[in-house]
C-alpha cells in the first residue's frame, strides 16, 4: 500500500527557509472570510503556489463534555443538538442511540420512522446550505441567493413538523417527542416534489457551469489510498471512491429495511477522481438520495406509539437506575458521528461522554488536499470537507516555544485558576450580576 | 447556462419578506416610534405555524410546585420560589426546547408563538415570567 | 476667454460626471440584485457609502511605507478624473483633445490599476501583497487586447485619409462602421467583443476580481485601506467605470440619435447627450453587471490564459481583418 506522508521531509521549516528564500507566510484565521468558523491556517506560499500548511484548531472550545457531566441524561439532549447548528439533530440520534444501548429502552417502529425522515430532512438542508457556501467561496454569489432561497421550503416544513427551523428538539430516549399526524403528509410530499423538480436546475448551474468546472476540477484532490489510510469518512470519503456509509456497513433505526447504498461519483457516470468537483457531485446524488428515502418511509410508516415511555419523569427514575455502556453512531451529513456514554447506578449525570465529530475525521484529510495548489484554491479546498469546527473541537496548549498537548486534568485545573482570577477581577470592576 | 434563470428573476418580485421595512431606517427606535404614531407602516413578519416553539406561557393557578420542569430544563431557566410554592422563568435564558411543558403533570406550561423577544436588559419584566 | 470655457466646461463634466457615476453604480448594484433575486440596496446607497467612508478613521498601518500608501489612492482618482475630460459626450467634443489623446487615455485608464498595485505593495500586509502581485499579472495580460483594439481602430482611419486619427474627437465623428466593407464589419465585431471581455478586467469585477477577491485574500490590495483613501479609490472605479464604458461607446456606437431625427440646436444636443447616457449604461448592463452575476471568481493563471491565448486571438483576428479590407477597397 501507498505510504502517506503528511509531512513530506523536504518541507520542514528549516529546509524550507533554505531552498525557498522567497517564500512567505500567509497566515488564514482564524477570522477570515473564507472560513465560517475559527481555524487556523499558515501557508508558505511562493507567489500563489503553496509549500506547506500548517493547521492549529482550538479556537472553537467550549466545554461540551464537561458540562455534560453536569446535567442529567434528559438536559443532555439539548446540550447535543447545540454542539451544531448545522447537523444539529446528528448529534441527539447518536447520543439516544447511545443511551437506549446503556441503559436497554426499547424504541417503537413508528418512532424510528420519524427519526429517520427528521435525519434525511435535515441531511438535504445541510447540502442545500454546503452548496450555497462553495458557491460564495467561488465568488459566485449568486448561486448562493438561488440555493439558499430554494433551501427556504426544507426549513419551513421542518418548522412545521418540530415547530423551530433549527434545532429541532425531536429525539428523546425511548422514541421522538412528536408524531407527523397525517395530515401533514401532504405537505411533505409537495416539497419532496418541489425539490426533486430542482434537480435539473441543480445540475445545471453547479455541474455544467464553466466557470465552476474550471475552479473545482482536479481541484484538492484526494487519492482513494489516502482517504482510507487517514479514515476520511462521509461524502469526502465518498467522493474518493470509497464505499463507507454507517447507513450501509453498520445500519441502526430503519435503515436495515431501506437498504441504504453508499454513493460515489461513479453512480453518475462519471470516472472518480476525488477533487472537489467530484464531492459537489456526491452531495447532490445523495439529496437526491434523501428524498427517495424519506418517501419510502412516508408510505411504509406503520401506526402506532411514538415513544415507550411517555411520563418524561418515569423516564428520568429509569435512567437513573441504569448502568453500563452505550455506543450510538449516526450518518450525519458530513459523516460518521459516533457518542460515547457510560452511566453508573444512582447517578443522574453520565460518568463519561464523549463525541467524535465527523470533520475530526476528515481533518487530516486536509494536508494532502493542499499540496501543490493555489491560494486562490484555499477557500473552496477547506470548505470542500464542510467543516463544522465547533464539532470537533480539541484543545491544543501551547506554552512559549514549546508545544505539548494538555490532558483533561491539568487542563481542569488551569481552566478552574482562570476562571477564579477571571471572577475575583470582574466582581472589583464591574457590578453586573445576578439581581435578587 | 444560469441566464435563462437570471432573467426570469428580474423580471419576479423577490421573495424576501420586507420585515420591518422595505430599506433600513435611518434609525431604527426613530421608526418604531412612527409606526406607534401610525406615520410608517411595519411590515409584519412571516407567521409561524401553529406547533412553534416560542416563549413558555405559565398558568400560575395550575401549578402545584413538583418542580419536575426545574429538573429537566437544560439552561437553568426555571426558580422556584418556595413560599409560594410557584416557579419563576428567566427568559433570557431559554433555549425554547419546551421539555417543561412535555413534562408538567398538570399542563401548567404551554408554549406561544412570542419570538420577538429582543431587549436591553436580561432581567426587564418582559423577560421573566411568573 | 476659451480657458474660462474649458474651465466652466470641465467643472460641468466633473460635476455631471460624477452623479452619472453614482447613479450608475446605484443601478448596477440593484439590477444585479435582483437578477439574483433579492431586493438590493437603494438607488442612493453608494452616496451613502462615501459619505460614511468620509466620516470614518483613516488608518496607516505600521509596517505600510506611509507616504506611498497615502499617495496611491489620490494618485488613482486624479488619473481618472482626467481621463473623464477626455471622453466625447454625444455630439460634443471632448474638454480636452489634442492629436493623440488616444493613447494618452489607454496611459490614463492604467494608472488607477497601477496605484492600487503599488498601495497593495506598500501597505505592509501578506493579503496585499499577494493581491498586487495578481493585480499587476492581470494588467499585463488584458492591456494586449486592449491596446490592439485601440490602435486597431485608429490606424483603420489613419488609412481612410481622416485625421488627426488618435483623437478621441475624430473616432467618434467618423464611425468605422459605415467606412469599410463586409471584412472590416466582421474584423470591427472581434475588435468589439475583445474590449467588452476587457472591461470587467479593468474595473476588477467577477470573474476578474481575483485582485480583490473578498473570499480568499479578504479584499486583497484593498485591505489595509480605509477612511478618506478608500473613499478616494472608491470613486475612482466610479469614475473608471464610466470611462471605460466611454472608451468603447466612443470607438465602436458613436453614433447620435439627433441627425437621423432631424432635430437640431439645443434640443438636438441635449437628446445627443441622454442617448450617449443610454449607450453607456447599456454597455455597462452587458459587460459588466449580467456578466458579474452569471460566473465564478477565476483563477489568476486562468485570467491570464484567457487573455493571452483566446481574447488576443480575436483582437488580432480582428486588426487581421480590417487590413484585408484596406487590401480589399484598395485605399
Amino acid at each position: 500500500m501507498k505510504e502517506v506522508r503528511l509531512e513530506p521531509e523536504e518541507m520542514s521549516e528549516k529546509k524550507l527557509e533554505k531552498t525557498c528564500p522567497t517564500c512567505f507566510e500567509v497566515p488564514i484565521g482564524p477570522i477570515h472570510p473564507a472560513l465560517k468558523e475559527g481555524i487556523r491556517f499558515t501557508f508558505w506560499v511562493e507567489g500563489e503556489k503553496i509549500k506547506k500548511v500548517d493547521i492549529r484548531p482550538g479556537f472553537m472550545h467550549r466545554g461540551i463534555e464537561f458540562m455534560g457531566t453536569k446535567r442529567n441524561l434528559v438536559q443532555l439532549i439539548y446540550l447535543a443538538e447545540r454542539i451544531c447548528g448545522i447537523c444539529s439533530v446528528s448529534h441527539p440520534l447518536a447520543l439516544v442511540q447511545a443511551v437506549e444501548a446503556a441503559a436497554g429502552i426499547e424504541v417503537p417502529p413508528r418512532a424510528q420512522y420519524i427519526r429517520v425522515i427528521i435525519g434525511e430532512l435535515e441531511r438535504i438542508h445541510s447540502h442545500l446550505l454546503w452548496a450555497g457556501v462553495a458557491a460564495h467561496e467561488l465568488g459566485f454569489d449568486t448561486l448562493l441567493h438561488y440555493v439558499w432561497k430554494v433551501r427556504e421550503p426544507v426549513l419551513d416544513l421542518l418548522e412545521d413538523i418540530t415547530g423551530n427551523r433549527i434545532d429541532y428538539a425531536i429525539p428523546i430516549y425511548g422514541g421522538v417527542r412528536r408524531d407527523i399526524p397525517p395530515e401533514k403528509y401532504p405537505k411533505l410530499k409537495d416539497a419532496l416534489r418541489y425539490y426533486r423538480s430542482l434537480v435539473d436546475d441543480f445540475v445545471n448551474f453547479f455541474l455544467r457551469d464553466p466557470s465552476i468546472e474550471a475552479r473545482t476540477r482536479d481541484v484538492g484532490i484526494l487519492t482513494r489510498e489516502e482517504a482510507d489510510v487517514l479514515c476520511a469518512v462521509g461524502p469526502t470519503a465518498r467522493a474518493s471512491g470509497l464505499r463507507k456509509d454507517v447507513r450501509q456497513d453498520w445500519p441502526y433505526f430503519t435503515y436495515p429495511d431501506l437498504e441504504v447504498k453508499a454513493l460515489t461519483p461513479e453512480d453518475m457516470g462519471l470516472e472518480v477522481r476525488g477533487d472537489v468537483y467530484d464531492r459537489i457531485v456526491v452531495r447532490l446524488l445523495e439529496v437526491v438520495q434523501s428524498i427517495q428515502i424519506i418517501e419510502r418511509c412516508l408510505e411504509e410508516m406503520p401506526e402506532g406509539e411514538i415513544t415507550s415511555v411517555p411520563k418524561v419523569a418515569a423516564l428520568l427514575a429509569q435512567l437513573k437506575k441504569a448502568e453500563g455502556e452505550g455506543i450510538g453512531r449516526h450518518e450525519a451529513p458530513r459523516g460518521e458521528v459516533i457518542h460515547y456514554i457510560r452511566l453508573e447506578a444512582d447517578k443522574e449525570a453520565p460518568v463519561v461522554w464523549k463525541v467524535k465529530a465527523p470533520t475530526y475525521s476528515n481533518f487530516m484529510p486536509w494536508f494532502p488536499m493542499f499540496e501543490d495548489q493555489e491560494i486562490a484554491d484555499i477557500p473552496i479546498v477547506a470548505a470542500s470537507i464542510d467543516p463544522c469546527i465547533c464539532c470537533m473541537e480539541r484543545v491544543y496548549l501551547v506554552r512559549g516555544e514549546r508545544e505539548e498537548v494538555v490532558w483533561k486534568e491539568e487542563l481542569l485545573k488551569l481552566s478552574r485558576e482562570k476562571t477564579k482570577r477571571v471572577a475575583s477581577r470582574l466582581a472589583r470592576h464591574a457590578p453586573w450580576g445576578r439581581k435578587g | 447556462m444560469i441566464f435563462k434563470a437570471l432573467f426570469q428573476q428580474l423580471l419576479t418580485k423577490p421573495v424576501t419578506n420586507r420585515f420591518p421595512a422595505k430599506y433600513m431606517p435611518k434609525s431604527v427606535v426613530g421608526f418604531l416610534a412612527k409606526v406607534e404614531k401610525g406615520e410608517a407602516k411595519l411590515t409584519p413578519p412571516v407567521p409561524v405555524t401553529e406547533g412553534f416553539r416560542g416563549r413558555i406561557a405559565y398558568d400560575r393557578e395550575k401549578c402545584i410546585g413538583c418542580q419536575l420542569c426545574i429538573r429537566v430544563c437544560p439552561a437553568r431557566v426555571i426558580e422556584f420560589k418556595p413560599e409560594e410554592k410557584k416557579i419563576r422563568m428567566y427568559v433570557a435564558r431559554c433555549t425554547y426546547c419546551a421539555q417543561c411543558v412535555d413534562v408538567c403533570p398538570v399542563g401548567a406550561l404551554s408554549r406561544s408563538q412570542d419570538f420577538l423577544l429582543a431587549d436591553y436588559d436580561r432581567f426587564s419584566p418582559d423577560l421573566i415570567v411568573e | 476667454m476659451s480657458g474660462l470655457n474649458a474651465l466652466w466646461q470641465a467643472i460641468l463634466v466633473l460635476v455631471g460626471g460624477g452623479a452619472i457615476g453614482f447613479l450608475y453604480k446605484g443601478l448596477d448594484r440593484k439590477l444585479a440584485a435582483r437578477l439574483q433575486g433579492r431586493i438590493g440596496p437603494p438607488l442612493r446607497q453608494p452616496v451613502l457609502d462615501v459619505v460614511k467612508l468620509l466620516l470614518k478613521e483613516n488608518v496607516v498601518p505600521r509596517t505600510a511605507v506611509p507616504w506611498l500608501f497615502q499617495a496611491a489612492p489620490f494618485l488613482a482618482f486624479v488619473a481618472a478624473v482626467t481621463a473623464l475630460l477626455y471622453l466625447p459626450v454625444g455630439s460634443l467634443s471632448p474638454v480636452l483633445h489634442s492629436y493623440g489623446d488616444l493613447v494618452l487615455l489607454l496611459y490614463l485608464l492604467a494608472i488607477p490599476a497601477l496605484a492600487m498595485a503599488v498601495g497593495g505593495f506598500a501597505s505592509g500586509s501578506p493579503y496585499a501583497v499577494v493581491g498586487a502581485q495578481r493585480e499587476i499579472v492581470m494588467m499585463m495580460s488584458y492591456e494586449f487586447p486592449l491596446a490592439i483594439a485601440a490602435v486597431g481602430i485608429a490606424w483603420r482611419l489613419s488609412t481612410l485619409g481622416i485625421g488627426p486619427s488618435f483623437s478621441l474627437a475624430t473616432i467618434a465623428a467618423n464611425p468605422l462602421w459605415g467606412l469599410v466593407g463586409p471584412l472590416g464589419w466582421i474584423g470591427l465585431f472581434l475588435l468589439f467583443v475583445a474590449l467588452l471581455v476587457v472591461t470587467p478586467a479593468e474595473l476588477s469585477k467577477i470573474p476578474f476580481d481575483i485582485p480583490e477577491a473578498e473570499t480568499e485574500i479578504a479584499g486583497g490590495l484593498l485591505v489595509e485601506y480605509s477612511g478618506v483613501n478608500l473613499a478616494l479609490f472608491y470613486l475612482a472605479d466610479v469614475i473608471k467605470t464610466l470611462v471605460i464604458a466611454g472608451l468603447v461607446v466612443a470607438l465602436f456606437i458613436p453614433y447620435g440619435i439627433a441627425a437621423p431625427l432631424g432635430i437640431a440646436g439645443i434640443g438636438g444636443k441635449t437628446l445627443d447627450i441622454l442617448f450617449f447616457l443610454v449607450k453607456l449604461f447599456a454597455v455597462i448592463f452587458v459587460a459588466v453587471t449580467v456578466i458579474r452575476v452569471a460566473f465564478a471568481r477565476l483563477k489568476v493563471d486562468q485570467v491570464a490564459k484567457l487573455y493571452l491565448l483566446p481574447t488576443t486571438f480575436i483582437s488580432l483576428a480582428g486588426l487581421l481583418l480590417l487590413v484585408l479590407d484596406k487590401v480589399v477597397m484598395g485605399g
